[in-house]
């Protein structure tokens, strides 16, 4: 530990966050330790697993594999950002629960951050993209049909949506 | 499929789960998630060598390290039984006298943060005698092989009923021997084929997200643990025997858990955590690295030759089976294991003799212990290959071979068993016409296979208990130590309690554990929650609702026939009371909590093989179409069709769940290269070189498609569903492979240098 702290200042789900960071110190520490949004899980601590995944500037990264200072000037989200005041789930959510598309629970924040990363950044892929897209992250627990389903499901809740 | 019976308004609709926007929100709470103020976490020592003699460990520098609070090696242990384990117990909370595996538990640090806790480890310096190491099998059976236990430790053979027996130390590192027996060895002498193969099964790791992890912390004298447990009442015991501790001052607390697939029974972070928490006086947190998880379980990797012997029709006659099990440096559950793979090594098939032994062999490795399918992925994997192996050989279609020979519906396992509860035929045949097997491409590098994965489900004597509350305004309590794993069980047991109330699915709540007040279960595993829990549950349920409606007639002074439950208020003809006012009328303002009680547990019987006869029998059934690319060796599946039978489904989206989950779980085993030991060494275990399957190695032709026969123990005639779609794969696919290059692979997994290997050995 240097004894050095880094001065980071970001938006979380909204919120302007101002945070003296070390410069060791990851992303994921700060959202679970600091904010205490432990919606977000540590699981291979490697960016291998996903199940970190939150949303930089509306790309998905591992938080366990980002420092918090590279978060400094950035715009994050998590999965506790993503239902409005109000409770109304995400079209993402919406989807996973009405497919059913989780199980154990563990990797779903990580999945639903990834899944809405991909719908910001195209909002009507097909199967074989979603697939693709979904591919970086590992879920131990429902063989992911259910999982790529419920995007294809989120795309047209999504649709509705705007139809409305 | 999925027909709703038009009398049920619960059971059988897709509800969105009991969990569903807690773990789609982030606001489920996990073991990983809790914390206290003033919370320590530990970190371990763990051991670079694979078999080694401690000859000393000194700790002090490591005790005097900044915010270190509490330091365990072996010098620590005074007053405790300081070893566990489940028939035997033999694996010490730290490293007594020796360490057995590379990543053995050698001392352990509690500190104000993990990084000092790490920063002490590195000044504990302990003096090892190297010991020689085996680490296969067969290095361990060698006549002149090191033991790993120089002295038997403590530990117990269980009863057995007919045809069954358990036995120990028959050889060099074998822990626990398995053997059951029936019919004459003569039938063999009949046959006009004897079949004799050997197969070898690979070793997965769970690689179960939410790592091994607990909170313990001393409330007065009451040992207060939250842990990532499968079987907390077990463990309950099984702590207070280590730590000589009254067993109503430990109370087990259990969140959701992030998955445990099998790994999560009995101790893993729990006994490091309370012993810190006592010593230091602080609550501490012990959460394990996904690395240290591949150094704290696996799967037992095996070696199974299966001698078969049948007619010239192709009546199966005999099988006789010898089973060896890595069992890693501790015995764990390998005599459990060993039980059941050994048990079902025969299949659903009919038989005049069998005689089948399995060995539970210590290694110097990954401590093996209970994984998905339980010595019954072993079993199906070399039983399964056998029956094609055999089908070639006498000019026969492997499926048919199979429908000649299954067991029908109702009949007996074995002499002394419960009979079989799913029509096997029906399901084979539903997978090959999904596959398209009638009319397949056969050879010229496509081809297909098919498996029936099977294992009784249930556990062997599983007692579980349940009761239901119902307050005055008609809220629901289901309590019960079925634990949500990710199974959907408080949404199956919910669904069940609306159905048999009459009410509707959220007046249902089903609190988290807590061992001080709910009922007792013995562990959620082997596939026992809706065929066991799901009876006491159903009891209790119906206990409630009778005094409800006694309560009623009394009040509304009339017999209890004429009154029916209709949500929360009595119906009476055309008349509608509600039961709110009615109760507090009579137990006054405040109000009242209707409770009932349940239990299961099967009856112990002596003919039965195991002293109960098995609950259910849990099926898979499996066709697979691969594709061989004979220049690279890579087989590209094409399609995976499994089906598994829930009886009755709850709901049917979670069974689906369950079917497509276990059966990617089972491709791992098959296609991906496990974990890898050069000699004693894993070198693949950490969550980037481990290689599980993602989206992207799905093939476009996976499908599920969920049986309910209506012939299961549960309630509505439901059965388990958990477990039996990881059992055919990779006998399916290895039959697909042989149908597609002529080629017989009998080792798993089946890597692309294997199949270039089996190309060139049979001269291609």
């Amino acid at each position: 530990m240097s004894g050095e702290f880094v001065f980071v200042s970001c938006t979380v789900n909204g919120t302007a966050e101002e945070l003296h960071v070390r410069p060791e110190e990851m992303l994921i520490d700060v959202l679970r330790d600091r904010l205490a949004l432990t919606g977000t899980k540590l699981s291979c601590d490697l960016g291998a697993c996903g199940a970190c995944t939150v949303l930089l500037d509306g790309k998905p990264v591992s938080s366990c594999g980002t420092f918090a200072w590279q978060a400094d000037g950035s715009d994050i989200r998590t999965i506790e950002g993503l239902a409005d005041a109000n409770g109304a789930l995400d079209p993402v959510q919406q989807a996973f629960v009405d497919n059913s598309a989780f199980q154990c629970g563990f990797c779903t924040p990580g999945m639903i951050m990834l899944a809405r990363g991909l719908l910001d950044h195209d909002p009507a892929p097909d199967k074989s993209a979603i697939r693709a897209w979904m591919g970086a992250n590992i879920c131990r627990c429902t063989g992911y049909e259910m999982i790529i389903e419920a995007v294809e499901k989120a795309v047209l809740l999504s649709e509705g949506a705007e139809n409305e | 499929m999925n027909e709703i019976s038009p009398n049920l308004r619960v059971v059988g609709r897709d509800v969105s789960r009991a969990d569903a926007v807690p773990k789609t929100t982030g606001a489920a709470t996990y073991t990983v998630d809790v914390s206290f103020p003033g919370m320590l976490h530990a970190k371990v020592l763990r051991s670079p060598h694979a078999h080694a003699r401690l000859v000393s460990i000194d700790a002090s520098k490591a005790r005097s390290m900044p915010g270190v609070h509490a330091v365990a090696t072996r010098d620590d242990l005074n007053g405790l039984n300081p070893t566990y384990g489940y028939f035997i117990k033999d694996m010490p909370i730290v490293a007594i006298d020796k360490v057995r595996y590379i990543g053995d538990t050698v001392a352990a640090v509690a500190a104000e943060t993990e990084l000092q806790a790490v920063a002490a480890l590195e000044r504990i310096t302990v003096e090892y005698e190297i010991l020689p190491v085996v680490a296969t099998v067969d290095e361990a059976m060698a006549d002149a092989a090191p033991e790993l236990f120089e002295d038997e430790p403590m530990g117990i053979v269980p009863a057995y009923g007919q045809g069954a027996s358990g036995a120990r130390r028959l050889g060099r590192n074998n822990c626990y021997r398995f053997s059951y027996e029936t019919g004459d060895a003569a039938a063999f002498d009949g046959c006009d084929h004897i079949f004799e193969d050997r197969f070898v099964f690979s070793r997965d790791q769970h690689f179960h997200l939410e790592p091994f992890v607990t909170v313990a912390r001393m409330d007065g004298n009451v040992i207060d643990i939250w842990t990532s447990t499968q079987s907390p009442f077990p463990l309950r015991k099984e702590l207070a025997r280590v730590f000589q501790h009254p067993e109503n001052h430990i109370r087990v607390q259990v969140p959701y858990l992030g998955a445990g697939y099998g790994a999560k029974n009995n101790c893993k972070t729990e006994p490091i955590a309370v012993l810190l928490a006592r010593l230091s006086g602080r609550p501490v947190r012990f959460c394990m690295t996904t690395e240290e998880s591949f150094l704290t379980q696996s799967q037992h990797a095996a070696i199974l030759d299966v001698k078969t012997g049948v007619m010239a029709d192709g009546t199966f006659v005999a099988r006789s089976g010898s089973i060896w099990l890595d069992s890693g440096a501790y015995s764990d559950a390998s005599p459990l294991v060993a039980e059941k793979a050994g048990y079902r090594l025969p299949g659903p098939y009919n038989w005049q003799h069998l005689n089948i032994d399995c060995d539970c062999i210590l290694t110097n490795t990954t401590p093996a212990g209970p994984y998905r399918g339980f010595g019954g992925t072993q079993a199906s994997w070399a039983s399964e290959s056998q029956i094609d192996i055999i089908a070639r050989a006498l000019g026969r279609d492997p499926y048919d071979l199979r429908m000649q020979n299954v067991k029908e519906l109702g009949q007996a396992y074995v002499p002394g068993e419960s009979g079989i509860d799913s029509d096997l035929r029906a399901g084979l045949k539903l997978v090959a016409d999904r596959a398209g097997y009638a009319d397949r491409v056969s050879g010229d590098g496509r081809g297909m296979g098919v498996s029936i994965g099977f294992k009784d489900a249930g556990g062997v004597n599983k007692p579980t208990q349940a009761r239901v509350r119902i307050t005055t305004t008609g809220a629901v309590y289901l309590e019960c130590g079925s634990i949500e794993i990710g199974q959907g069980i408080h949404t199956a047991m919910s669904q069940i309690v609306a159905e048999l109330l009459n009410t509707g699915f959220d007046r249902v709540i089903y609190p988290g554990l807590n061992t001080d007040h709910t009922p007792f279960d013995q562990g959620t595993n082997a596939s026992s929650a809706v065929i066991g829990t799901g009876q006491a549950v159903q009891q209790a349920t119906l206990e409630a609702k009778q005094k409800v409606l006694d309560f009623a007639a009394k009040q509304l002074g009339c017999d209890v026939d004429e009154l029916e439950l209709d949500d929360w208020s009595i119906r009476k003809g055309n008349e509608s009371h509600p039961l709110p006012p009615m109760i507090m009328g009579y137990y006054g303002g405040t109000g009242y909590e209707f409770t009932g009680a349940g239990f299961f547990k099967p009856e112990m019987d002596h003919a039965a093989p195991l002293e109960t006869q098995c609950v259910s029998w849990e099926f898979g059934w499996g066709a697979a179409e691969v594709e061989v690319d004979r220049e690279t060796g890579l087989i590209h599946l094409k399609q995976l069709v499994v089906s598994g039978d829930a009886g009755q489904a709850i709901n049917p989206l979670v069974c689906r769940g369950q079917d497509e989950g276990s059966a990617v779980m089972g491709l791992t085993g098959v296609l991906f290269p496990c974990m890898v030991y050069d000699g004693a060494t894993l070198i693949n275990g950490n969550g980037l070189d481990y290689r599980v399957p993602l989206a992207t190695d799905i093939p476009d032709g996976f499908v599920s498609v969920l049986q309910e026969q209506g012939h299961g123990p549960g309630p509505y005639g439901a059965k388990s569903i958990g477990e039996g779609c990881m059992l055919p794969i990779a006998s399916a696919i290895a039959n697909a492979v042989e149908d597609a290059i002529g080629v017989r692979i009998r080792e798993l997994p089946l890597s692309p240098e294997r199949v270039l290997a089996a190309i060139d050995k049979a001269g291609q």
